[in-house]
C-alpha cells in the first residue's frame, strides 16, 4: 500500500495484535525517528477580542499519531483548520511536508491549495457531497486537483473503498449509508489525495457509540499502516491505545503532552486533571 | 368559437416572450447572484442596487421606458424585443435572489470539504455547491417561471400581439365583453398546468436521488 512509510515498524493487517501488546515506550522511540511532517511555530489566531490560539508550537513526526484532547472551546478545531488553511492564522508558521506558510506574508491561493491537499481532513459532520455517488465523492478531487483520468481515479477510489470495507456502496448516494459508513467514505475521500497527514476533528462525536467503533477501527488500521495523524477526540481508549502522544489543549494553548498512559492516568496540570476526570469517569 | 381561434393567435407570442425573458434572466441572474454574495462591497452594493431597482419599478413602466425611451433613441427595438428584454432584466433580478437563497441553503461544510480536498473556488462552485443550490432553487424558480407566463401579458401594453392583446382586440372587434377573456383565462390555465406538473416531477426526482 502506498502510504506505508515505515514498514519495519508498522506491519500489515496483523499489526493490530502487535500494537496491542507493544510497550508504549517502543512506540515513542519509533515515532520520534521520523522528520516532522507537520510543524507549527508560534501559531496564533484570534476572532475579535477572543484569542483562540496563543503562540502554539507543535511538531508531528512522520508516522506519528497524535491524539488531541481538551474542553470545548479550547481551540482544537481552529488548530486543525489552521493546519490546512481553512482558517488563516494571524501569526506564526505552518509547515506541512515541504510546504511552508508564513502567516505574516500574503498566502497565494495556489500555495494554500497545495498545502491543503497535503493534509487530509475528516470532519465531525462527514460533509460528503450528497448529489454525487459514493464513488464520485472519492474520485472528484483526484480528477480536478491531481489531474488523474477518470479511470485512474475510479480505480484508486475502489481500492480505498475496499480498504474502509464499503466497496459495495460505490454506486449509491451517500444518503443511503449510515453515519458510520459515511464517515468511512469521508476517510477514503481524504486518503484519495495521498495526503502526508490526516487531520480528524472529532470524527465519532456525531455517531452512536457502537457505530463510532467501526470508524475507530478504520482509523486504527490507518495508524497501523504508518499514516501520520492528528486526531481531536474524546475517545480516551483510542487515545490511550492507538496514539503515540496525547496533547491536552485548553484556553488556546497546549497545557500538557506526552506518552498516552502517562498523560491519561497521571495528568500533571490541574486543568488536564479536571478535564480527563470528566471524560474518563462518565 | 371564433373567439378561440382569434385569441389562440397570441399563444406563440406569449410563449416566445416568456421563454426569451426566462433565458435572459437565468443567464444574467447568475453573475448578479454571485456579485450579491460577494464579501467585496464594490460588487455586492451595486448588485443590490440593481436588483432593488429592477424589482422596485412596475414591469409596465420598465417596458415603456425601454420601448419608448431606449428603443426610439439609441437602438431600434420592436415590441417583442423590448418586451423580452424588459421582462428578461426583471427576471434576472428575481432569479438572482432565488439563486442566492439556493446558494445560502447549501451547508457551509460543503465549501469546507471542497477546500480541504484542494478544489479551487470555481470547482467548488461548479461541481459541489452549484448543483446542490440548483436543486434547492428549482421549486422557487419554476414557480417564478409559471408566474412569468401569466405576467408576460404586460407586454400587450407596448403592442406585442400576445394572448391578452388578441383578446382585447377580439373584444373590441366583436363587442363581446366577457367571452374573449374567458378564452384567454382557459388558455393560460392550459399552458401553465403542464409546466407545474413537469416542475413538480423534476423536483421529486432530484429529491429522490439525493435525499438526505
Ligand atoms: N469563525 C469563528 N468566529 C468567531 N469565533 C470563533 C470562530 N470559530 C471558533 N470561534 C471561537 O474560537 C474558540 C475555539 O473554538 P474551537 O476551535 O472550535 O474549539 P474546540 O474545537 O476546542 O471546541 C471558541 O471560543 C469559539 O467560539
Ligand atoms: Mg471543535
Amino acid at each position: 500500500m502506498e502510504i506505508v512509510r515505515d514498514p519495519q515498524t508498522r506491519t500489515g493487517s496483523d499489526a493490530v495484535d502487535v500494537r496491542a501488546s507493544a510497550q508504549p515506550t517502543d512506540r515513542l522511540e519509533v515515532s520520534r525517528k521520523g522528520p516532522p511532517v507537520v510543524s507549527l511555530k508560534g501559531l496564533s489566531k484570534h476572532y475579535g477580542e477572543n484569542v483562540v490560539l496563543d503562540k502554539v508550537d507543535l511538531d508531528v513526526s512522520a508516522g506519528e499519531v497524535v491524539a488531541m484532547v481538551g474542553p470545548s472551546g479550547a481551540g482544537k478545531s481552529t488548530l486543525l483548520r489552521c493546519i490546512n488553511l481553512l482558517e488563516v492564522p494571524d501569526a506564526g508558521t505552518v509547515t506541512v511536508g515541504d510546504q511552508c506558510v508564513d502567516a505574516g506574508k500574503e498566502v497565494s491561493a495556489k500555495d494554500a491549495m497545495r498545502l491543503r491537499r497535503t493534509a487530509g481532513m475528516v470532519f465531525q459532520s462527514f460533509n460528503l457531497f450528497p448529489h454525487l455517488t459514493v464513488l464520485r465523492n472519492v474520485s472528484l478531487a483526484q480528477e480536478r486537483v491531481l489531474g488523474r483520468s477518470r479511470a485512474e481515479a475510479d480505480a484508486r477510489s475502489m481500492e480505498l473503498l475496499e480498504r474502509v470495507h464499503l466497496a459495495h456502496k460505490a454506486d449509491t448516494y451517500p444518503a443511503r449509508s449510515s453515519g458510520g459508513q459515511q464517515q468511512r467514505i469521508a476517510i477514503a475521500r481524504a486518503l484519495a489525495m495521498d495526503p502526508q497527514v490526516m487531520l480528524f476533528d472529532e470524527p465519532t462525536s456525531a455517531l452512536d457509540p457502537e457505530v463510532g467503533l467501526e470508524v475507530l477501527a478504520v482509523m486504527r488500521e490507518l495508524a497501523e499502516s504508518g499514516m501520520t495523524m492528528i486526531v481531536v477526540t474524546h475517545e480516551i481508549p483510542f487515545a490511550r491505545d492507538v496514539s503515540d502522544r496525547v496533547v491536552v489543549m485548553a484556553d488556546g494553548g497546549i497545557i500538557e503532552q506526552g506518552e498516552p498512559h502517562q498523560v491519561i492516568n497521571n495528568p500533571q496540570h490541574e486543568r488536564s486533571q479536571r478535564f480527563l476526570r470528566a471524560v474518563t469517569e462518565r | 368559437m371564433e373567439h378561440v381561434s382569434a385569441v389562440l393567435l397570441g399563444v406563440p407570442y406569449t410563449l416566445l416572450v416568456t421563454v426569451v425573458a426566462l433565458a435572459i434572466g437565468a443567464v444574467l441572474g447568475l453573475p448578479l447572484a454571485l456579485a450579491r454574495r460577494s464579501p467585496l462591497a464594490v460588487l455586492n452594493v451595486p448588485a443590490r442596487v440593481v436588483i432593488d431597482v429592477l424589482r422596485g419599478i412596475p414591469p409596465v413602466v420598465w417596458l415603456f421606458i425601454i420601448f419608448f425611451g431606449i428603443g426610439n433613441q439609441f437602438v431600434t427595438l420592436d415590441p417583442i424585443q423590448a418586451g423580452s428584454l424588459g421582462l428578461g432584466l426583471i427576471s434576472a433580478a428575481y432569479l438572482a435572489e432565488i439563486y442566492r437563497s439556493g446558494l445560502g441553503a447549501v451547508h457551509s461544510g460543503q465549501w469546507e470539504a471542497s477546500s480541504a480536498l484542494g478544489l479551487s473556488r470555481t470547482d467548488s462552485m461548479v461541481r459541489v455547491v452549484g448543483p446542490q443550490a440548483f436543486r434547492v432553487a428549482l421549486p422557487a424558480a419554476s414557480t417564478y417561471a409559471i408566474g412569468l407566463l401569466k405576467d408576460s401579458s404586460v407586454v400587450s401594453a407596448i403592442g406585442v400581439a400576445d394572448i391578452v392583446f388578441q383578446a382585447t382586440g377580439d373584444s373590441r372587434a366583436t363587442g363581446a365583453a366577457l367571452a374573449p377573456f374567458l378564452v384567454a383565462a382557459a388558455i393560460y390555465i392550459l399552458l401553465g398546468t403542464p409546466l407545474a406538473i413537469a416542475s413538480r416531477r423534476m423536483d421529486s426526482r432530484l429529491r429522490m436521488r439525493v435525499a438526505r
